[in-house]
């Protein structure tokens, strides 16, 4: 019930591969965000499970058996539109009632599921009303109610909340989450929105260029990124890059030489990179002012006060790329006045010339609350 | 406390009283310009026949009545079944174009074919011919039919005329319906006619609305063409050509005439008055973000 399976799925639209060999297994109940930039194949990849897309390759497999040519009904999946979809000329009731009208349900039945649908949404006040006369978020619950009466195994979301102004988003996004629990059901979440996948997600599935980047939970994604696009991609502002070159393995970690320092970072060691160009990834938010491991002297050009945090953007020597760092709190630093930022080794991620992660020494499941 | 304005109008619409003069002035002239065919018609209609030809003439009418639109009934006593016959060709021929153009446009509008745009293009070329230029490969195909003097030889040529610009009109307003609606109703397990029907439909009534009415007037105009050439039975004269039956031997009874112009207009404006209710825009509010 509700497991579904894709296996080496490809799509191609004329010669321009959209997604290219996607495999992937998500487990029932899960709730999964495909995110990417724009032009991923994230969207292609929905409408693809959704039925709306045929696909050119590869199978679409839900409880074990191929749906490639099922039409959507049969797939036992409902679909949230990015632009909500709703019938215009139907009432809130109407809007909701109509897949249980296609099938040819009864009315009593009808009745029972719309009002349920409608107090799990808070829209028992609004069943008699048009959608035009709806605000965006309650546009979208009515979209959403339309695909809870059907009780699919599957639900999928196209960017649901991007239409939504930034407060009412953080709404849904927990109104959502608070949904995926009452139901159970697997629900998969398209965005390019990092925030909505980090909070939401079980698991995230990073596409990029039509290819999996990376699937794992939130905070894995966070912590040990497996390539440099990940890393990028996740966490905001987005992580450093310097390059760097490979000193040494030790069993310890990986000697690096960057910016004129050295240092050891603790990361899976690897045989054979003595000598190799690499790249340094630090986050923002894990470099202090003052001294550290690995010691920058830089100069800011333009400091963002947000007041809960300092962002700086400042330029390294014999760089272009801006380097960004952000400090808790307000912090009076002065513009176009060189300071010193330092951050720890083993708050560095390490990446081999391909891009590729050398995996950090850091377990999730340790970072819990100090008990009380 | 400085002078508060009492003007809720933003200012882009405000303007000087010069303006505001010249601006009036402008719709008066042009609405005189469309309307005076109009106005002298209606003053004509009022004046006994004696007064049309007095010289100097005169526009106001003197001792003015009304008899006009009552001896207009007694001159020609079939003029009630030539309205019936202009309102029965004009609404025949829109009911037939809307069965056909409806479906057509949705089609367009919706689906994309090999030689799609080879067919609206061919569409679009066969309305740029008048019918008056196929007026005899028209003839000679109602007689080989056997159309000739029927309801059917100005009705058939009229749907004909009448679809391309139709089908246009429609489709343009078609494709503005939101494509997430039929993908909605697809996930939903609707059929393509169950969505045309009950999502399509509701939603394009203002479109269709609108060619009903273009079609209507279309219809109602060209009809004259047609009947002067396909039929000579008096019993199937439209208005139009039914209007002939006020020249007389000798004289052209101008009031009576002009009355009767008016009065058989009347039942298209009511119907067009009563049509346009439904023109409510912004039907599809709420259905997508924009």
């Amino acid at each position: 019930m509700g497991q579904l399976s894709l296996k080496n799925v490809i799509k191609t639209f004329g010669d321009f591969e959209v997604v290219k060999n996607v495999s992937l297994d998500v487990q029932e109940g899960e709730f999964i965000v495909f995110v990417g930039p724009s032009g991923c194949g994230k969207s292609t990849l929905l409408r693809m499970i959704a039925g709306l897309e045929h696909t050119t390759g590869g199978d679409i497999v839900i409880d074990g058996k191929r749906v490639n040519d099922l039409p959507p009904v049969k797939r036992g999946i409902a679909m949230v539109f990015q632009s909500y979809a709703l019938y215009p000329h139907m009432s809130v009731y109407e809007n909701i009632a109509f897949p249980l009208r296609v099938e040819g349900a009864p009315e009593a039945v009808i009745r029972k599921k719309v009002n349920d649908a409608a107090a799990i949404l808070h829209l028992d006040e609004r069943l008699h009303q048009r959608p035009g006369q709806l605000s965006g978020g309650q546009r979208q619950r009515v979209a959403i109610g339309r695909a809870i009466v059907r009780e699919p195994e599957i639900f999928l979301f196209d960017e649901p909340l991007s239409n939504l102004d930034a407060a009412l988003r953080a709404d849904m996004r927990i109104e959502l989450t608070r949904l995926h629990k009452q139901l159970g059901a697997t629900m998969i979440y398209v965005t390019h929105d990092q925030i909505e996948a980090m909070t939401m997600a079980d698991r995230i599935v990073v596409l990029h260029g039509g290819d999996i980047s990376q699937v794992g939970a939130p905070l894995e994604l966070y912590h040990k990124p497996q390539n440099t696009f990940v890393a990028g991609f996740i966490g905001n502002p987005r992580m450093n890059m310097l390059p760097a070159r490979c000193m040494g393995v030790t069993a310890n970690g990986v000697q690096i030489s960057c910016q004129g320092q050295s240092v050891t970072l603790p990361v899976a060691p690897r045989a054979g990179l003595e000598g190799a160009e690499m790249l340094l990834g630090i986050r923002p938010e894990h470099v202090t002012l003052g001294q550290g491991d690995l010691t920058l002297r830089a100069t800011p050009n333009v400091i963002e006060q947000l007041g809960q945090q300092t962002i700086g953007y400042a330029s390294l020597d014999g760089r272009e790329e801006n380097f960004l760092f952000v400090l808790s709190g307000t912090r009076g630093i002065e513009d176009d006045k060189p300071i010193s930022l330092g951050f720890a080794a083993a708050d560095c991620h390490l990446f081999d010339s391909t891009g590729a992660a050398l995996e950090r020494q850091v377990d999730i499941a340790a970072m819990t609350a100090p008990t009380l | 406390m400085a002078v508060r304005s009492k003007d809720t109008r933003p200012m882009i619409d405000r303007y000087r009283w010069w303006e505001v003069v010249l601006i009036y002035a402008g719709i008066f002239v042009f609405l005189f310009f469309m309307l005076a065919p109009f106005i002298e018609g209606f003053l004509v209609s009022l004046k006994p026949l004696s007064q049309l030809f007095s010289s100097p003439y005169k526009f106001w009418p003197e001792n003015g009545s009304f008899k006009a639109y009552y001896t207009m009934w007694v001159s020609v006593p079939r003029f009630g079944r030539y309205i019936f016959n202009s309102f029965l060709i004009s609404t025949v021929a829109t009911i037939i174009v809307l069965a056909l153009v409806v479906p057509a446009a949705y089609a367009f509008a919706r689906f994309n074919y090999k030689g799609m745009a080879l067919v609206l293009g061919g569409f679009l070329a066969v309305s740029m011919f008048s019918g008056a230029v196929l007026l005899i490969p028209l003839f000679r195909l109602m007689r080989t039919l056997g159309l000739l003097n029927t309801y059917f030889a100005m009705i058939v040529p009229g749907v004909a005329f009448l679809i391309p610009s139709a089908i246009w009109l429609l489709r343009t307003y078609m494709m503005r319906i939101p494509t997430e609606l039929n993908e909605a109703a697809y996930m939903d397990g609707a059929s393509q006619f169950y969505t045309f029907r009950r999502v399509i439909l509701p939603i394009a009534a203002p479109g269709i609305v609108v060619v009903a009415i273009t079609t209507f007037i279309g219809a109602y105009a060209q009809q004259f063409i047609f009947a002067l050439t396909f039929n000579s039975k008096s019993d199937y004269m439209p208005l139009p050509v039914g209007l002939f039956a006020y020249f007389g031997k000798q004289d052209v009874i101008w009031n009576e005439l002009m009355a009767a112009s008016f009065v058989g207009i009347a039942p298209a404006l009511v119907i067009i008055f009563f049509l346009q209710r439904y023109l409510v825009g912004g039907l599809t509010a709420g259905a997508v973000k924009q």
